[in-house]
């Protein structure tokens, strides 16, 4: 029926997931099943001695290094990282065995009587230079890159006011409700895995490695999974290879379901960074030239830290206009956890820098920091880092507008000036971002391809056949709206299934703001096929595969180009009242405006605004994971604290739409998009309140009362 | 197998818990966390466990002209509910944890558990509470400052249980307590600061301090409190003087939820805040 896609619809996973009915890989039973539990590094760096192993009872098993058919390497972008540890450890974590069998009492029996004698070697815990021995190649790098445009030794020269600071970032855990699981069995040769996962055919690339079998013996079932929030992209790859070679070994099905403490302790977060950003200005205050250097703490193994640093680098300049540019980044490793993919991948972490140097540089040159930023921002046919083309009207300063009519911010930034005599202070931040959508560069051209089919049957019922997977977020239905709209058919008359790779082709995994913006378009386009071929009762299938849209341009020897073919946009603002006796600081408003082209579902867009500015709030205030010698100290969930609802206000939001004509319907990429914003207006709203410079989240009231002691201005 | 003994009345429990070693278990809220294993497998208690949730004579709370009696199973929530519970302590009931473990969570488990951070122990420190111990041969009161003797160490022996909180009626008419935490709910304190004062015409009856998660046990000094009546009689208030008393007494420790550093000022502040309230 053709009605406005915005419009929301009813979520047809809602109702069971309320009632508690929805069977997750938790819920999965099977009679021969047996159960799997990982014995792991207690060193952060050390070599292994030995392991004395206790006799396996009869059904019990050992599943390690040697165990592992294919190559022990979990198939991602630098071939490093082991699924089981072999001659050395490298945090503190890793998994360097299963132990499997029937009874959980047992296993946990094995598992404390085995002995691993270790060696131990001096671990690399920090970025800075640490002159040990490197955990990998000759720099202890996994990725080096430069890139940059203009002459920025030119405006060295001609620059009037130069600005230097440097910013840094913490560890975020994903902290999906449901922890990370898959179940694996070997069937006549061939090998199932069931998993809580993001990436079908990342996992199954994965296992076809390790088990050094042919593709057709592998299969892929995505569980209904309980969120992800990109924490689930690379790691199931890991726990889907030790399964399969252990339900190979026992010749039973296994499961390998890690706790909530252990999940916390042992995956992947997000990467630490820390950032150094040098600005030049010309008299009319432009903003002409920036350099900006980029480190990232990537742990022990490379996994997907080379991707995220190339989306940190190319939004070194965020929503700025420079055509002066140098960018320089690593990856370093470090002998703690894997840093690995979670919503934003690397661009949290460089958006948060420059939004808090403009405000800083413009401080300092005695400007109003929101004219010095809208001044900068980039318009229409303006060049991106990289170099690429801004095709579309941006509608940030409308956004901007917006958002300070919402929040009452001019007149609440003269209020939060005045003294007061209750131990309060209040203060308000605004934040500037965008989020290109979809795959970095020749992502999506060249190596996902994603291929996507429409299968009809004879009841005139429609499938979507992809392997995006809905995990919260929404796509079971979007998808189905996206179809149904297209196609002129009841979304009733739409199927979405988990996918399962034995059914449905490869449209890439449900990562990088993609879902909606690539496989939503190819599946609008195979539903305009398939209506135009359309014959009452008869089984037909359509299929699209992606195209590079015309026109874009993308080198990625030298990192140039267009990095992106869309970008969605933000504004945020955040209010803050902070005690002055505890340093705690209250939220008291949230105001955003987002651009992210057509709403496919008004409600599941909320949705996700909600969820990703209450994450991104969490992000600069009280989700701290510090690590002491290589061990996290908050490593538990009644330590590593998240908001709650106690802790937000309610969030007053509204779309402004650009439309991207590459998009189904216009639309653009969103979920990551709105974690990006908040912990910068956060960490502006406490700088306002308190009137000193703040260069690091997260701005837990511990950090505060040490700023506040110092009295150091910006 | 966890072998569990639901007893019926208090006397019943009392004769269980003489001939048996067994753990008490109330509302469950700490030890379900304690004896937590593997998912799918027991927990892991190696004592018989004793529920003592649905005893009555341990959940009713009384008033008479002197005193107020609650018993040590009744749960926050149901303290939160009653009308015989004067409203500052509801103030302290309903910072703690969430609704789900304050409908379970009882008084006497908050006590016996012993942790400095208990979020119901300054209040109680400050109220001079005192506890009624029972065992099937003697009852006995205890002030609650001399049951808890350390972090999670108490004065309990085995065969007894804490039956009543017992609370002096009092009359304080200015309150101020502050639970400090890393969020609004479901969290456990950094700090925590109650301050109790009994005013009128300017004059200055009683005080009470208390703080938590700073030292081994809760802090509470009578000393203290009797100098800073005798400095208000006198008018002569020495905020410094009364602050440095207490920095003797704060020694928090760094942890994975603060540091030393941000625990003591944070104190200093919130006692200097509170003083100074007074005059």
């Amino acid at each position: 029926m053709k009605t406005d896609i915005s419009a929301p619809v009813k979520r047809d996973d809602v109702a069971d997931k309320l009632a508690g009915l929805t069977c997750y890989i938790g819920d999965m039973r099977n009679e021969d099943m047996l159960y799997a539990k990982t014995l792991r590094s207690k060193e952060a760096r050390a070599k292994i001695a030995s392991i004395e192993y206790p006799v396996m009872p009869e059904g019990y098993f050992i599943v390690g290094k040697n165990d592992i058919p294919g190559r022990n390497r979990v198939k991602l972008l630098l071939e490093d990282w082991p699924f089981f540890a072999e001659d050395v450890v490298n945090y503190i974590g890793e998994p360097i065995a299963l132990i499997v069998g029937s009874d959980k009492a047992v296993i946990q029996e094995l598992i404390a009587a085995t002995k691993v004698i270790y060696q131990k070697l001096e671990p690399i815990l920090s970025i800075d230079d640490s002159g040990l021995l490197p955990i990998y190649g000759e720099t202890n790098s996994f990725a080096d890159y430069s890139f940059g445009k203009g002459d920025i030794d030119k405006v060295k020269r001609i620059a009037k006011y130069i600005y230097e600071g440097t910013y840094e970032t913490g560890y975020q855990e994903q902290f999906y409700l449901e922890p990370q699981g898959v179940i694996a069995e070997f069937k006549e040769g061939k090998a199932t895995i069931y998993g809580s996962l993001q990436c079908p055919y990342y996992i199954k690339n994965a296992v076809i490695d390790c088990l050094g079998i042919s593709s057709d013996r592998v299969r892929i079932v995505q569980a209904t999974t309980g969120g992800a929030f990109g924490g689930k992209e690379d790691y199931p790859s890991l726990l889907a290879g030790q399964a399969a070679c252990a339900a190979l070994k026992a010749n039973k099905p296994v499961c390998l379901l890690l706790e909530r403490n252990e999940d916390i302790e042992c995956t992947t977060k997000r990467h630490p960074s820390r950032i150094r950003l040098t600005s030049y200005v010309d008299e009319g205050f432009k903003l002409i030239g920036l350099e900006a250097d980029i480190v990232i703490d990537a742990g022990a193994y490379a996994g997907l830290s080379g991707v995220v640093l190339q989306r940190a680098m190319f939004a070194a300049a965020g929503v700025y206009n420079v055509e002066n540019l140098r960018v320089h980044g690593k990856a370093i490793a470090t002998n703690k956890v894997v840093s690995g993919a979670f919503r934003g991948f690397g661009s949290p972490q460089a958006f948060f820098a420059i939004e808090m140097h403009m405000e800083h540089a413009a401080k300092e040159m005695g400007v109003d920091p929101m004219e010095f930023k809208l001044q900068n921002v980039v318009k229409k046919w303006d060049k991106s880092t990289t170099g690429g083309i801004f095709r579309d009207k941006n509608l940030l300063p409308e956004m901007v507008q917006r958002v300070t009519e919402m929040s009452g911010f001019a007149e609440k930034k003269q209020t939060s000036k005045k003294p007061r005599n209750d131990n309060k202070r209040r203060g308000i931040g605004l934040s500037m971002f965008l989020h290109g959508c979809g795959f970095t560069g020749n992502g999506e051209r060249d190596h996902i391809k994603a291929h996507v089919k429409l299968a009809k049957n004879s009841r005139d019922e429609v499938e979507i056949l992809i392997s995006n997977v809905e995990m919260g977020q929404g796509i079971n239905t979007t998808m189905k709206k996206i179809a149904a709209n297209a196609l002129e058919i009841p979304i009733e008359r739409v199927i979405f299934i988990n996918p399962d790779t034995d059914r449905v082709p490869d449209s890439g995994p449900t990562v990088a703001s993609r879902t909606i913006v690539v496989v939503g378009r190819l599946v609008y386009e195979a539903a305009i096929e398939l209506k135009e071929k359309w014959q009452v009762g008869a089984v037909q299938e359509a299929e699209c595969s992606y195209q590079y849209p015309e026109g874009y341009e993308w080198d990625n020897d030298s990192l140039s180009g267009d990095a992106y073919t869309n970008y969605s946009w933000g504004v945020n603002a955040v209010e803050v009242e902070l005690d002055t006796l505890t340093f705690e600081s209250k939220i008291i408003g949230v105001w955003a405006v987002f651009d992210i082209g057509k709403s496919i579902d008004d409600r599941i867009v909320k949705g996700q605004i909600d969820g990703g500015i209450v994450q991104g709030l969490g992000y600069a205030s009280m989700e701290v994971m510090e690590n002491q010698q290589g061990r996290f100290k908050q490593r538990s969930s009644t330590d590593y604290i998240i908001p709650t609802a106690m802790d937000i206000p309610i969030i007053q939001s509204e779309l402004m739409c650009q439309p991207y004509s590459g998009g189904p319907f216009g639309a653009k990429g969103l979920g990551e998009l709105t974690l990006v914003g908040s912990p910068i207006a956060y960490a502006l709203a406490i700088e306002d309140a308190i009137d000193a410079g703040i260069n690091s989240i997260p701005v837990r009231p511990e950090l505060l009362m040490e700023v506040m002691a110092d009295d150091k201005k910006y | 197998m966890v072998e569990v003994y639901k007893p019926q009345s208090l006397k019943e429990a009392l004769e269980l818990l003489e001939f048996n070693d067994c753990t008490v278990f109330a509302g469950g809220t700490d030890l379900m966390v304690k004896k937590k294993q593997w998912t799918g497998l027991e927990p892991c208690f190696d004592k018989p466990v004793v529920l003592i949730s649905e005893i009555d004579e341990l959940t009713e709370i009384k008033r008479d002209e002197n005193y107020l009696y609650i018993g040590a199973a009744c749960t926050f929530s149901q303290l939160i509910e009653s009308s015989l519970i004067p409203e500052f302590y509801k103030c302290v009931f309903v910072e703690m944890a969430s609704p789900s473990i304050r409908n379970m969570a009882t008084i006497g488990g908050n006590i016996c558990n012993s942790s400095p951070a208990g979020d119901c122990l300054p209040l109680l420190y400050a109220l001079d509470a005192n506890l009624l111990i029972q065992s099937s041969c003697r009852n006995f009161e205890v002030p609650i400052e001399d049951f808890i003797i350390g972090p999670g160490r108490n004065i309990l022996k085995s065969g007894e249980l804490v039956t009543k909180v017992k609370i002096l009626n009092s009359n304080f008419n200015i309150i101020k307590y502050r639970k400090v935490g890393a969020r609004k709910s479901t969290v456990l304190s950094k700090l925590s600061f109650i301050g109790l004062a009994d005013m009128e015409d300017k004059r200055l009856h009683d005080i009470r301090l208390a703080f938590g998660a700073v030292a081994p046990t809760v802090v509470r000094n009578r000393e203290i409190e009797a100098e800073i009546l005798n400095m208000y009689s006198m008018g002569l208030v020495d905020v410094q003087e009364i602050t440095g008393y207490y920095s003797i007494l704060i020694r928090p420790i760094d942890d994975q939820r603060s540091t030393a550093k941000y625990r003591k000022s944070s104190c200093k502040r919130l006692l200097e805040d509170f003083i100074k309230s007074l005059l």
